[in-house]
């Protein structure tokens, strides 16, 4: 579903050119649940920028379902990104203005979706991840795991292809880390979606069907975990 | 299209309820503010040229004014024409009238103006000088040895007060001297004062036109005039009326109260409407930096927001429309409000009118300037919430989200 080829990211710090990614090659299957990992600064959320449109590779190739996506242009990379692609960031990235439901729907909301259909999507979503009781809270009034829950089911309500998750437990106790994990586990399962996820979090390898582990912006290796569950 | 615009609205609802009320709140207040000052001054300006065009109609023209032929300095033979012009459809009344500059002298005080003579059943049925006599009372038919005076001529006994030079507050039943060009003096008691608060209308002085015939002196009657007041019905096209007059065989310079007073009216329209200008240019700017500091300081703030929905895949367009709504509405709502100022403020100047040196200004509110200046201000609003967000909105995505 995926092919990364030769991926190199070169970022210009003054006279001093760091590179962040070096030369990465993979591919990633369909149904498959990637865990990118590796220690700080090693690369890991610049692959995931890369691979998930928000930034450009200063070298190298993507393919992702048969299409060359660094040639789209930039109002196609969106569109590409609102049908195909769901977001988990590290810190929620809710709109602190529209409450959980209205977070949720948003997405559904810019594909096209009646708000009746996005508004049952969302609060069947909501009742997924058990918040079916908070959705017109906004997010100031969620705490860090509920608020990466909502943030979960909004990436979830447009039946994404891919999952992109950047360290969505990096803020969130182990309990909470668990619930997420699970919820995504459950997800990749049931749903059979690819879910790409950055944690430098070693226990959360048992979640994992593969991890590609980087060092200095290159593969230092591939471990394959099915299995796990 | 529809699902962008969807989105955008619902973004902007969702900010404007839920993003600050009281900052709305008070942009609103400015925009309301921006848009009374718009509208008010130009109001003003429209009140003081109607009023003018009232008191032109009302004391100096009535509808239509005959003049002398080119190169005549008089209408010959008035009387005759008069009675033809009194037959056309559509004229109530025409009323000829003979000027001639005088000096007029009372006590220590002498002023030189204009003293016009009618006939007062004429004059009362083409102008209204007659409904403003603040003293004593109007001239009647036959009246001689008695004068008219305007009260910028009779003046205050205090003469800070008078704006031109007057006669001290001679009053009503006072006697003055009346020295006319062609030599004559005569005495007249004062029989009534006019106050129309035109300062054209009120530093006259007017006799009867027996009296001028008698100063004039000659061995017949006087059929000369100066000029012939006309006044149509109140559904008379001034225009066709013009037409038609000259349709009778009148040789005579005929215009319509437009015509006779558009060079004054134009050059002073011409200087309001500068004025009217850089009020106006002066409101916008307000409003359009009012309305960018509004949205460069929301976008800002929202920065990580702005590169939070680019990432999930909201169009920018999306984005950008959602702010320039948020801006809409707090046009539309500052408009409403400054309407309902404004409305205060003209109905309180209707009922208080401002007094101006030459007559009290009501308020004209014009629905196409109202229109005109409500657009620009949309415009210029829309202008200034659209840049800074189409600043933020292209940005990296990632630059916006880690709001460095």
């Amino acid at each position: 579903m995926i092919t990364a080829r030769n991926l190199k990211k070169i970022y210009a710090m003054g006279r001093v050119e760091v590179h962040a990614l070096n030369g990465v090659s993979f591919d990633i299957g369909t149904g498959e649940f990637v865990g990118i990992m590796g220690s700080s600064g090693s690369g890991k959320s610049t692959l995931l920028h890369m691979l998930s449109l928000l930034d450009d590779p200063t070298e190298g190739e993507i393919t992702i379902g048969g299409e060359d996506v660094l040639t789209f242009s930039d109002s196609k990379k969106t569109r590409f990104r609102l049908q195909k692609f769901g977001f988990i960031f590290q810190d929620y990235a809710l709109v602190p203005e529209l409450s959980a439901l209205e977070n949720v729907i948003l997405p559904a909301l810019a594909r096209g979706v009646p708000l009746p259909d996005a508004s049952a999507a969302g609060r069947d979503y909501l009742d997924r991840v058990d918040l079916a009781g908070r959705k017109d809270h906004l997010p100031a009034e969620l705490s860090g795991g509920e608020q990466q829950r909502v943030a979960i089911a909004r990436a979830l309500v447009n039946n994404p292809d891919i999952l992109f998750a950047d360290e969505p437990c990096a803020n969130l106790d182990s309990t909470n880390s668990r619930a997420v994990l699970d919820l995504f586990g459950q997800i990749n399962k049931e749903l059979n979606q690819t879910v790409i996820m950055v944690s430098h979090e070693d226990w959360h390898r048992e979640y994992f069907d593969r991890v590609i582990r980087l060092r200095d912006g290159k593969i230092e290796k591939e471990e394959i975990l099915k299995g796990n569950r | 299209m529809f699902e962008n615009l969807r989105v955008s609205v619902f973004l902007a609802a969702r900010a404007l309820q839920r993003g600050g009320r009281g900052r709305v709140l008070l942009n609103i207040i400015v925009i309301a503010f921006v848009f009374t000052n718009m509208i008010f001054l130009p109001s003003v300006i429209s009140g003081a040229v109607e009023s003018y065009n009232v008191q032109t109609i009302d004391f100096m023209t009535s509808d239509i004014v005959i003049g002398p032929r080119v190169d005549e300095r008089y209408i010959e033979d008035a009387d005759t024409l008069l009675g033809r012009i009194n037959r056309i459809p559509g004229v109530i009344r025409a009323s000829a009238r003979f000027s001639m500059p005088v000096s007029v002298d009372f006590e220590e005080n002498a002023v030189s103006i204009e003293v016009k003579a009618f006939d007062p059943r004429d004059e009362v049925e083409v102008t209204r000088i007659h409904e403003f006599i603040e003293e004593g009372s109007f001239l009647g038919s036959g009246d001689r040895n008695e004068i008219l005076l305007g009260v910028l001529v009779t003046g205050h006994e205090d003469k800070s007060k008078d704006f031109y030079d007057s006669l001290g507050g001679a009053a009503v039943g006072d006697v003055v001297t009346v020295r006319y060009a062609n030599g004559v003096a005569r005495e007249y008691r004062i029989k009534g004062i006019v106050r129309t608060k035109s300062y054209i209308a009120d530093y006259m002085a007017f006799v009867t036109a027996d009296e001028m015939e008698s100063v004039l002196g000659g061995t017949g009657p006087n059929t000369r005039a100066s000029e012939i007041l006309v006044k149509a019905t109140d559904d008379a096209d001034l225009s066709a009326l013009k037409r038609m007059i000259l349709s009778f065989g009148v040789g005579e310079e005929v215009k319509t109260w437009e015509d006779a007073t558009s060079d004054i009216v134009a050059e002073s329209v011409e200087s309001f409407n500068i004025i009217n200008n850089i009020t106006v240019i002066g409101s916008l700017i307000i409003a359009i930096v009012v309305i960018f500091i509004l949205i460069t300081i929301k976008t800002f703030t929202n920065r990580k927001q702005i590169g939070i929905l680019k990432a999930i895949g909201i169009k920018k367009s999306v984005i950008i429309n959602s702010y320039v709504m948020q801006v809409f509405f707090i046009c539309t709502f500052g408009v409403i409000l400054g309407l309902v100022i404004l409305e205060a403020m003209v109905l309180y100047f209707t009922a208080y009118p401002i007094e101006f040196p030459d007559g009290t200004v009501t308020p004209l509110v014009d629905a196409g300037m109202l229109v005109e200046n409500t657009v620009m201000l949309y415009l210029s609003s829309a202008v200034a919430g659209f840049i800074p967000a189409w600043r933020i909105t292209n940005e990296k995505i990632l630059d916006a989200m880690r709001g460095a």
